[in-house]
């Protein structure tokens, strides 16, 4: 147990020292713009965690960002690196919306799970090449997903055109009332006007289910054995290939849940750029969060919240200087972690011994 | 002169001192032997020496003058290599762009390899070896990654040559030829030094001998080379610290049914034809060079590789040691607990088979105890990453999960160099367990190595495998002359 705290404590001292690098790029671009760095991070913090309001906008960025940051990281327990993320959830989003659209009449006990199961569906499908690639012909998954995320594009715009979009818009028609899902303005009123829903408690449930059943469970054991030493669990006939196979497919399946935020809960439709490029932003919650639980509910928090500030602050610089913030605190996350980790997992050896 | 000298030597990785305190001089034109049990600290003094570890503490002399910030490129430079127990050569380079890399001689528009061809040439005529320099090293065998570790080294430059227990991947006659050429370079003015766990070699080849116990010297002392019996006991005691039993009996024999059939096996080069018989109480031993075929047979009897012809038939259960274990045996990244039931997670689960179930961890954790406690497994603590222990008791624990797995029946358990790169003790531990299970369970075992006396010590019909195909049948107690000729597949000539 003293292990686990000692992880998240090493894991906290990462995110301080990202955050300082990172808030460092943030002054330096921002007076590089000819901006006040001060006013602009008050500006930001008011945006975001200064009203209930920004709060639940906040909370509503990260929703997608938490079923990414979750999908990432079960491929990342395989070994396996998702980027694909974006490209699913768009696929995932489209094609739930559209069965969604279908299930008028059904009471919502019924007609949410049905959504949500299409959601995951179209994830898991628009990873299955990848995975399958993977598995039977060891073409490497990055490229794989990557390539997929530009098909997506291309399949999504294609298929609004051919018919699933009302006529003349980009829009598919709106799901079945019994599909959406409610705002958590309707029990905290606080947050009214804001696009936060109960898909944040199903990410955070989500959230925990994994982070136990990764350590706990056999699936989760063995994707990690897979990811650590193929040939030992191979010679012992776990079947390696099936392995990863099954950790991208499920990695796909997670990353189409993100469409309960964005069209279940918020937009009540699918349309072109819904949601857009937080498949990208999972990757950098993965990363963070370094698959605890602890650590993926903040990140995907800190990255919502940069979100939501690059709205705030837009109209004083361009908002593109919160991707390059981002940027910057991934690559210090990298950084700082080898680095600490070497230094606590000599510690923790050390105590052990001693013991 | 001393070649090399270290004085007040310690490294710590955490809290284990894995050498403290080790004063001790190389000197010129001599073979010095390091011996001890694993985790006693060899490994990491010499690699300390040739500056591939930084001690945290201790003075370095290299002929007399003394090293400070010593690194492996700084070594070689002042004349001292290694050839590590794993070789450090790129398998698709050719031998001579391996002897070069990292000092290729360059020439305006890039490699000039053909400056360096007559010094590398001479570098192997030096040990007495013709190895094709334009050979890919993937296509070599063991012995001869060896001679190019070796002859890079000299073509390098390096005077003090240190190896990391060089004979253990060559068999009895590639080992005294290397021997024999190690002490004609020590006659011409170079210093060997070499960890080995063999003391036959030791009293055979060597000078002089460190023990070492615990990351501690016990004794540096010469050697009375060729004295025999006595000398190998007190050499035995020195690095135990206790008197090592008498060899004991190979295990009673009850040849029941088969448990296994090979028949009329081949793959691609590798084996051709191969037909044989394990049957239930009995050890079967499979002599032969490294990469005649070994790996391949045991891939195909564990099921992992397909024969392009022939057929292989088991009855019951089939558990297997692998060759190497840090590839094929081990996640390293993972507990000991973990490795001990490694792909037997469904039985701890509380759904079978259904892999979304919850593990049952106290379940677990007691059949990881039993295994650990069935093999003595040191340290206890299960939740160690298995990398944290030393060679010796990772293969314990490789060892000690095939034989749980010939708990349900009849079975066969194959063991390929059970006790490569482990100590005495642990040997003789792992010994012992396959003898008493042979003897007690309906198993037949079928054990390949490289070493003739754990093939003697264990099997009751020995198969000697040559370039894919079984050479002959021998007794075990067959000389070790008559088992390497037939290894080298000479017989017929060499006896005529």
């Amino acid at each position: 147990m003293s292990g686990l705290l000692r992880g998240s404590v090493a894991g906290l001292l990462v995110a301080v020292l990202a955050l300082a690098i990172a808030w460092l790029a943030f002054d330096l671009l921002v007076i590089g713009y000819g901006e006040s760095p001060h006013q602009l991070i008050v500006l930001l913090v008011r945006g975001t965690w200064g009203t209930a309001y920004g709060i639940g906008q906040v909370l509503y960025k990260a929703t997608p960002l938490l079923f990414g940051g979750i999908a990432v990281s079960i491929a990342l327990r395989a070994g396996l690196f998702n980027v694909g993320v974006e490209g699913q959830m768009s696929i995932a989003a489209l094609g739930a919306a559209v069965v969604a659209a279908r299930l008028s009449g059904l009471s919502p006990w019924l007609a949410v799970p049905i959504a949500l199961a299409a959601a995951a569906f179209f994830g898991a499908l628009w990873a299955a090449p990848a995975a399958l690639l993977r598995a039977r012909r060891g073409v490497h998954e990055v490229i794989a997903t990557i390539l997929l995320n530009r098909v997506a594009d291309g399949v999504v715009t294609f298929l609004l055109a051919a018919g699933l979009a009302l006529p003349a818009s980009v829009r598919t028609p709106a799901i079945a009332p019994s599909t959406r899902l409610a705002r958590l303005e309707t029990v905290v009123p606080a947050l009214a006007g804001s696009a936060v829903s109960y898909a944040l408690p199903l990410g955070v449930a989500l959230l925990l289910l994994w982070s136990v059943s990764a350590r706990w469970t056999r699936l989760g054991r063995e994707l990690e054995q897979v990811a650590q030493g193929p040939e030992a669990c191979a010679a012992e006939h776990i079947p390696v290939a099936r392995r990863r196979f099954e950790a991208l497919v499920l990695s796909g399946a997670v990353a189409g849940l993100a469409a309960s935020a964005t069209v279940f809960g918020y937009k009540g439709a699918f349309e072109q750029g819904l949601g857009a490029g937080a498949g990208f932003i999972s990757i950098a919650v993965a990363l963070l969060g370094r698959g605890s639980f602890g650590g993926l509910l903040a990140a995907a928090l800190l990255l919502g919240t940069l979100q939501q500030g690059g709205l705030v602050i837009n109209a004083r610089v361009p908002m593109e200087i919160i991707d390059v913030v981002s940027a910057v605190l991934i690559v210090a996350v990298a950084i700082a972690d080898r680095k600490l980790t070497r230094l606590f997992g000599a510690l923790d050896h050390e105590r052990r011994l001693a013991a | 002169m001393d070649a090399l000298r270290l004085r007040q030597i310690s490294k710590r990785y955490g809290a284990v001192h894995a050498v403290r305190d080790v004063d001790v001089a190389f000197e010129t034109g001599r073979v010095h032997a390091v011996v001890g049990e694993n985790g006693a600290g060899k490994s990491t003094l010499l690699r300390i020496a040739a500056g591939l570890v930084r001690a945290d503490s201790g003075r370095i002399f290299v002929e007399d003058q003394e090293q400070l910030g010593f690194t492996a490129a700084g070594a070689l430079a002042r004349g001292v290599g290694m050839v590590e127990q794993h070789f450090a050569l790129v398998p698709v380079f050719t031998v001579l762009e391996n002897m070069v890399l990292g000092r290729e001689p360059g020439g305006f528009f890039g490699l000039r390899l053909d400056r360096v061809r007559e010094a590398a040439r001479r570098a192997f005529e030096q040990i007495g070896a013709s190895v094709p320099l334009d050979a890919r090293v993937e296509a070599l065998g063991v012995g001869d990654r060896q001679r190019v570790e070796i002859a890079r080294l000299l073509f390098r430059g390096a005077r003090t040559l240190i190896l990391d227990e060089p004979t253990a991947v060559l068999t009895a006659r590639e080992a005294e030829r290397l021997y024999g050429k190690l002490r004609i370079l020590a006659g011409s003015g170079c210093s060997i030094v070499v960890v080995t766990h063999k003391l036959d070699e030791v009293l055979a080849f060597a000078d002089t001998v460190t023990i070492m116990r615990r990351g501690a010297i016990v004794e540096t002392r010469p050697v009375h080379r060729g004295s025999g019996q006595e000398e190998s006991r007190a050499l035995a005691r020195a690095i135990m610290g206790t008197e090592p039993l008498v060899p004991p009996p190979r295990p009673t024999r009850r040849a029941g049914a088969p448990v296994l059939s090979v028949e009329r096996v081949s793959l691609g080069t590798a084996l051709r034809d191969v037909s044989f018989q394990v049957s239930e109480g009995e050890v079967v031993g499979v002599a032969g060079v490294e990469g005649n075929g070994q790996e391949e047979l045991v891939r195909i009897i564990a099921g992992l590789a397909v024969p392009d012809a022939g057929r292989v038939t088991h009855a019951g259960t089939v558990s297997v040691v692998h060759g190497d274990r840090h590839r094929e045996g081990l996640v390293l990244g993972a507990s000991v607990a973990d490795n001990l039931v490694l792909g037997e997670l469904a039985a701890f689960s509380r759904l079978g088979p259904v892999r979304v179930g919850f593990l049952r961890p106290g379940l677990l954790a007691n059949a990881a105890a039993a295994r650990r406690d069935a093999v003595g497994v040191v340290p206890t603590d299960l939740s160690l990453p298995v990398s944290a222990l030393s060679g010796g008791n990772q293969q314990k624990v490789v060892v000690a999960r095939a034989l749980a797995r010939t708990e349900s029946g009849l079975g066969l358990l194959v063991l390929a160099h059970p006790t490569r790169g482990v100590d005495l003790g642990a040997a003789r531990a792992i010994h012992d367990l396959v003898r008493r299970l042979v003897e007690h369970r309906p198993i037949g075992a079928l054990v390949l190595s490289s070493d003739l006396d754990e093939l003697r010590t264990l099997s009751h019909r020995l198969l000697v495998l040559s370039r894919g195909t079984i050479a002959t049948e021998l007794s075990p107690d067959a000389s070790d002359l008559a088992i390497g000729e037939q290894m080298l597949g000479l017989g017929a000539e060499v006896r005529a």
